[in-house]
Parts: structure tokens; sequence; C-alpha cells
């Protein structure tokens, strides 16, 4: 440590742990200082509650042996599918990919592939990541809807953004397949805008538009993102549903209980 | 020489302190000692609130994803046993399972349930975390392992579904990494280094393979263990967090 002159005006040297708790000095005591500062356990107090050795150890044994007999009895009455070996000659009609994925298909049937597989899904995680660093405010915190508002207000926004989500999704897929948008502008619209940029936007308006309503009402930021979120996930699940139980042969869009050729869905498990 | 004898001596011999550094006779000491110095608190905490505990808040989700995970591990290493990742070799390896290997075909149902339900599970833990606001301050960054946990159990299903090389398999694997071919400029480079070349084929096989049994395995371990971890760190759950509304 370089010798401090004092009175100087110089800046002294940074504080070190050597200062506090002095090296080889022979000493059997160090000072201790208590800082302003916060951590998450700063007013949580003991009352109400348990001891989770062994009150959640007991709750998760007991989980485990529900889930694993559940998964137990499931496997006794229905086998795992295994269809013919693996052969790149013969193409399988409809080829889908694995059910989670089927969302990402079904949108590769309304506009280019990037688009459909790369920027929308992307702007999705992205978004997830997103969503603690846009929303950071704690209250409402720990409670189903919370927000800083009325709790049933939020509640039933969330119900009305699930409906339109769950009216506007069907909509578009079944429009789209009448109309089929990229064709109507095949010629009068370069590639780009008729493939990605026309039906990308309009997916995206339809998701962003209840977020920018909500956001209008000066709502706070919970709810915008809690719009967003749910038109989303909405639009996930209808999309994976429409892949995985409505596309038939030829991924053509068929109802369920009338597939051709005695397609079953549910054998590509 | 009667059973407590037996359970003193026990408690007090070299190989159990070795194991255990405390003993069982009830004193506040061993006692105490019987939690603190218990591996189970580097994922739990001592205490847990009351309100975190209501099935109506967590529905059990992360819980349930977290024993799903071990139901595979264990599933997943019976059929390591026979599997062969081999063009030649997984397709009559899957037949041998599911039709001579004792309890085969119910192995590979179990794993394969398990694993649907994982990613239905997951979904659905994100989805309970997000409606209960449990995302905010000082959750940010949990919620974003979170994030990354999601995209891991999704990838660890996808390398598994090409393993059985079948039909089925191998056309979702085909459709599944053409998608990613799209990607701008990186595209072609990461399918190819993807499934080891232009079509799916033996490297394909092989990289799926070992990503599914060793390499996304052993990530999701750790992160699991980092988020249950930080779940304890954070406070506890967020339920703890709750103002009563008047
Ligand atoms: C392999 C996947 C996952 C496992 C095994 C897992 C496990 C868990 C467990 C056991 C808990 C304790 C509470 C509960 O059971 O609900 C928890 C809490 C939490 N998880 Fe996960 N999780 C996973 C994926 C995710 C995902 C995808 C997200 C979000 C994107 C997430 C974010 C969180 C957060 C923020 C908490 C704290 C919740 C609170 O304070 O109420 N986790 N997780």
């Amino acid at each position: 440590m370089t010798p401090t002159k004092t009175g100087t005006g110089k800046t002294p040297p940074p504080e070190t742990i050597d200062n506090v708790f002095p090296r080889h000095s022979g000493k059997t005591y160090a000072l201790a200082e208590v800082m302003p500062g916060e951590t998450p356990m700063v007013g949580k107090g003991p009352e109400g509650t348990v001891f989770s050795y062994p009150v959640v150890l007991l709750w998760e044994v007991v989980l485990f042996l529900g889930v694993t007999l559940s998964v137990f009895l499931f496997s006794l009455f229905k086998s795992a599918p295994l269809e013919e070996i693996a052969n790149p000659l013969v193409t399988t009609d409809p080829a889908k990919a694995p059910w989670y994925f089927l969302g990402l298909q079904e949108m590769l049937e309304h506009m280019h592939p990037l688009a459909a597989g790369v920027l929308l899904p992307g702007a999705f995680i992205a978004f997830l990541v997103a969503v603690p660093y846009v929303d950071g405010a704690c209250a409402g915190a720990g409670r189903w809807f919370g927000s800083t508002r009325p709790l049933r207000s939020a509640r039933r926004h969330v119900g009305w953004i699930a409906l339109y989500g769950l009216v506007v999704m069907p909509a578009y897929i079944a429009l789209d397949n009448a109309f089929t948008l990229r064709e109507l502008l095949r010629g009068s619209a370069p590639q780009w805008i008729a493939q990605g940029l026309a039906p990308g936007g309009i997916l995206v308006v339809l998701v962003l538009l209840p977020a920018v309503v909500v956001r209008l009402r000066r709502a706070p930021a919970r709810e915008v993102v809690m719009a967003l979120f749910t038109v989303m996930f909405v639009a996930a699940v209808v999309f994976t549903v429409s892949g995985f139980l409505f596309r038939g042969p030829g991924f053509e869009l068929h109802w369920p209980w009338r597939m051709p050729d005695g397609y079953n869905p549910w054998d590509a498990l | 020489m009667d059973s407590n004898d037996f359970a003193d001596r026990l408690t007090a011999s070299r190989i159990w302190r070795s194991v255990f550094r405390h003993g069982w006779s009830g004193s506040p000491l061993d006692r105490s000692l019987a939690t603190t110095s218990n591996v189970f608190f580097h994922l739990h905490p001592v205490k847990v609130d009351r309100r975190s505990l209501r099935w109506s808040y967590t529905f059990g989700l992360g819980i349930i994803s977290a024993i799903l995970f071990l139901v595979l591990l264990f599933t997943g290493a019976l059929l390591m046993f026979y599997y062969v990742p081999s063009v030649e070799r997984a397709y009559p390896a899957m037949k041998e399972i599911q039709l001579s290997v004792p309890l085969g075909q119910f192995t590979r149902n179990m794993h394969r349930w398990a694993a649907h339900l994982m990613v239905l599970t997951v979904v659905l833990h994100m989805a309970r975390v997000f409606y209960t606001g449990a995302y905010k301050p000082p959750r940010e960054f949990n919620w974003v392992v979170g994030v990354f946990l999601l995209l891991l159990t999704l990838a660890l299903s996808f390398t598994g579904y090409l393993t059985p090389w079948d039909q089925l398999a191998y056309w979702a694997i085909t459709v599944g990494t053409n998608i990613a071919g799209y990607i701008p400029l990186l595209g072609t480079a990461l399918k190819q280094a993807l499934i080891g070349g232009v079509e799916v084929g033996q490297s394909s096989l092989i990289r799926f393979y070992t990503l599914h049994v060793a390499v996304l395995p052993a990530i999701m371990s750790l992160l699991i263990a980092v988020h249950l971890w930080r779940v304890r760190k954070d406070g506890g759950l967020a339920a703890n967090e709750r103002v009563e509304e008047e």
C-alpha cells in the first residue's frame, strides 16, 4: 500500500480489505460495519411459516408418487408409436414436426419461413426475456392477475383478451386459408411484401392491438405486458392446435373428426 | 446388545460420522445439526411461508416438471442399455426393446409420455409464474433462467424425437431442421452443423443422440439446480410478497 500524504489535497487510496482486516497485525479482533442496504429477506419474519423439512419434503414425496403413478398407469394402456424404418425416399403424408413445433409449421403455411420460423418466434422469446425488465414494479407480485389496480378489472381484462385471441387467431388461419393472401398479392407486390410483410404484419397488428388499447387507457405496465402475453399465449395454442388436430394429408385443413384416408393426428405423438 | 445400544454404537461410529457429522441422540445439538447440515437445504429454505404452499398458487407445476425430469433420467438410462445410435441398428434396437426386453415397451412408453407431459407442465408453469406476477423484482433473473429451461426442454424433446429412426422421427426432424435453414446468414451453416451434412443421416443421428443423452441433460441438471437455489435466495416464492387487498 502506498503511504498517504495528508493535507496535500490528493485523494486518499481506495479502501481495501487490508484497511479493515489488517494482515499479520497479531490482532484477535476486527472491525465490522453495518451497511444500509436490502436483501430479498428484508421484512420476512418467521410468522406464518412452517419448517420445510419435513413439510415441503412430504409434499414433494407425495407429488413424486402421484406423478410417477399417473405416467405409469398411462403407459400401461397407451403405447408409444413406432412406424416403419426411416426411409429418405418415401415422404410421409402429412410430414409433421413434433407437436410442440406444429404452431411454427402452421405459421409456415401463411408466410415466408424467415418470418414464420425465425423472426416472429424470435420476437416471442425476446419478449419473454424482456418481461421483468419492462414491468419492474413490485406491486401485485405473488397474486393471480395481480396489478396495481383492483383485482377484478385486471382479471376481466385478461378474460376479454383471451376471448379476442380465441376469435381472431382461428379467423386469421381460416381466412388466409380461403383467400391465400400470398396468391392474391402475387404479381402486384414484391415478394417480400406478399410473402413476408403483409401476412406477418397483419399477425403482428392483431397481437399488438389489445396492448395498444390497454396502454391508451393508461393502464400500468403490468397490464400492457399481461395483454401481450395473453394474446401471444392464446395465439401459440391456437396455431399449435390447428397444426396438430386440423391439418391432414397434404397439410390441408380438415375437421379432426372428418380426416381423409383414415389419418389420425393422435397416432403421431 | 439391545437395539438401542446398537443404534448408539452405529451413530457414534467413524463411518457414520464421516457421512452425517452428528449423532441421533435427540439432544438439541444433534437435532439442530440434523437440519442445518442437511443437503436438502441447498435447494430449500429452512422455513417456508404457508401462503407459498397453497396449491392454488403454484399448482405444483414447477415441482412436477422437476419430477418428470427425474423420471426421464431414470427411464432414459434404462433405454440406453439397449439402444445403439446407428442408422443400421437403431430401429432394430427399438423393435428389440419393444418385443424382447423385459418391460422394454413399458419403459419406452414412460419415457415418451413423461417427455410430452414435461413440455406441457413447463409451459403451464411459465404461464402460472407470469400471471402471478412472480417475475417481478427480485426474481427477474430467475425468470430469465426459466426461459432458458423452457428452450432446453424443447431441445431435449426434439433431439430425442430422432432416436427411434422411424418414418415419424425422420420426417419430423427433416421438417424441423429445415426451419433453422431460414435464419439469415447463419441458417445454412447452423442447419448443417446440427444435422452434420445436407440431409438427415448417420451424422445427424449421432449428433442428436450425443446432445440428447449427454450435453443437454447435463446443462438441464445444472440449470434446474440454479433455478431452485435461486428461488430460495430470492426470498422464497413471490406469494410471500403478497399484500392483502382491503
Ligand atoms: C425445466 C423446467 C423448470 C423447472 C423444473 C422449474 C422448477 C421450479 C420450481 C420447483 C419452482 C418452485 C415453485 C413452483 O413449484 O412453482 C419454480 C419457481 C419459479 N420458476 Fe421455474 N421451473 C422450470 C421452468 C421455468 C420457466 C420456463 C420459467 C419462466 C419463464 C420459470 C420461472 C420461475 C420463477 C420466476 C419462479 C419463482 C416463482 C415464484 O416466486 O412464485 N421456471 N420453478
